[in-house]
């Protein structure tokens, strides 16, 4: 009995030391002190693949305590040297109670210089968020690319903040061609990421890989249609080939597929390298009709060299003109 | 000490209790639940193109006297790469199973799907005739 009690004892001290470590402490609440040093913070705003010729944008903001000093300059180095257009904005950023962003000037224009991209200030400023625009050169096609911002304040302090790295996609884009089976401009080459007419595909009969064409047929929904010219003529009603038009494209017809990228509406898709890589054309066909807006089609070329997703932006249906928009996306195998 | 044992004892046969085995539902090779239904019949069909779209004109004729399911696609139809759609009779199954893109190219050769009942006693073979819109 006598050990029993002592067994109680030890398990009721060992409870009230559990409870005592894991009681719960009233906590007085303090205002929190600001760091009193230059700091800075970087936000990347754009998603999606880096592409090439397209733009990374990013927001850097800095400040310091205006008792301690002021924003002397702020830099971004990019590991490769940015394409030209690449700046660093000397317009501060907020936003007003509408939601709608407003800019006020702080510094002189960015100076880009080699793979470095500077701005002054000349506004008495002691916070500032600036946006770096950097637009992604050839050189960066499958690579990676980091960068570094940095700032300096009147006091001599220094702050730097590193992004990336950030793998820039293989693949190209080409936005906004403008399909007219009215006019002729309906002969597409994926290579060239450009549409010809008929004069001009004839000349470069070996790089034609589909034809646009529209046909209003009440016996059946033909509509637009992306065929390539090796296509059984019964898809290509009241075509002509240029002489040498002869390549069997493989399509595969998708719907619902809106790239943020090519269709640029809020839907947040992006069509990335590896996408293209997955792709299995082996029972494609080589023709697809009865196409809509914001529908598209994913391609491979005859020579097995590239494939690409074409999207459809929009479409006209009337007798004067029949047309679309078109937006590419294209990966090198 | 032995009252200790005997409760033990208790609980052990109490958790036996309550962890015993129960009767199984008996199921098949697919893990489904064979039922005691002996409905057998495809109630309705599509036939989706590789965009998820439908591709059929007019609704599919099914016979379940004939056992055939007769669906006229759209003209330019990718026939190799279609998605059948069956629904079936409550606990039915079928065989072969749909996984993915399915070839109706070979239109001299109809498929053929089998509808097998709930109690997986009957067997009902569908042939689906297609013919392709003109242009």
């Amino acid at each position: 009995m006598q050990r029993r009690n002592i067994y109680i004892n030890y398990t009721s001290l060992l409870v009230a030391l559990l409870l005592f470590m894991v009681g719960c402490k009233k906590q007085d609440y303090a205002l929190p002190t600001p760091k009193d040093v230059l700091q800075n913070d970087v936000i990347k705003r754009t998603q999606g693949p880096n592409i090439v010729t397209q733009t990374i944008e990013f927001a850097y903001a800095m400040a310091i305590l205006p008792s301690k000093g002021k924003l002397v300059s702020a830099e971004v180095e990019a590991s490769i040297a940015g394409a030209p257009g690449t700046f660093l904005e000397n317009r501060s950023f907020f936003t007003k109670p509408n939601g709608a962003d407003s800019g006020v000037v702080v510094a002189q224009p960015s100076v880009t210089s080699g793979t470095k991209t500077t701005v002054t200030f000349n506004r008495d400023t002691s916070a500032a968020t600036l946006r770096y625009f950097y637009v992604v050169p050839e050189g960066a096609r499958g690579k990676t690319v980091s960068f570094t911002f940095s700032a300096k304040s009147s006091n001599g302090e220094t702050v730097s903040y590193k992004m990336g790295p950030y793998t820039v996609a293989k693949m190209d884009i080409v936005r906004n061609l403008v399909l007219s089976d009215s006019t002729g401009m309906i002969y597409i080459s994926i290579q060239d990421l450009a549409i010809y007419n008929s004069a001009t595909a004839a000349t470069k009969a070996d790089r034609i890989d589909l034809i646009y064409l529209y046909r209003n047929i009440t016996t059946s929904a033909f509509n637009h249609a992306l065929v390539s010219p090796a296509a059984d003529t019964v898809y290509l009603p009241g075509i002509t080939l240029p002489a040498g038009v002869n390549r069997s494209t493989k399509e595969i017809k998708v719907f619902s597929l809106q790239d943020y990228n090519l269709a640029q509406l809020q839907y947040g898709i992006y069509i990335d390298d590896v996408d293209f890589q997955q792709l299995n054309f082996t029972s494609a066909p080589n023709y697809a009709i009865n196409l809509k807006a914001e529908a598209g089609v994913w391609v491979e070329t005859a020579d097995g060299k590239y494939r690409a997703y074409i999207y459809i932006n929009s479409v006209v249906n009337r007798a004067t003109n029949k047309s679309a928009v078109i937006g590419i996306k294209r990966y090198a195998l | 000490m032995k009252k200790y044992f005997s409760i033990g004892w208790t609980l052990l046969l109490a958790a036996c209790i309550c962890l015993s085995c129960k009767k199984d539902y008996p199921v098949d090779e697919d893990g489904l639940l064979i039922t005691t239904r002996a409905e057998c019949y495809v109630s309705s069909f599509e036939l989706l193109g590789s965009d998820f779209v439908n591709v059929r004109v007019g609704a599919a004729v099914i016979d379940t006297t004939a056992q055939t399911i007769k669906v006229t696609v759209q003209f330019g139809t990718d026939l190799k790469n279609l998605y059948p759609q069956f629904t079936l009779a409550s606990d039915c199954k079928l065989d072969p199973k749909v996984t993915g893109k399915t070839d109706f190219s070979d239109l001299a050769h109809p498929k053929v799907y089998t509808v097998v009942s709930g109690n997986r006693e009957i067997r009902k073979p569908y042939t689906i005739y297609i013919t392709v819109q003109p242009r």
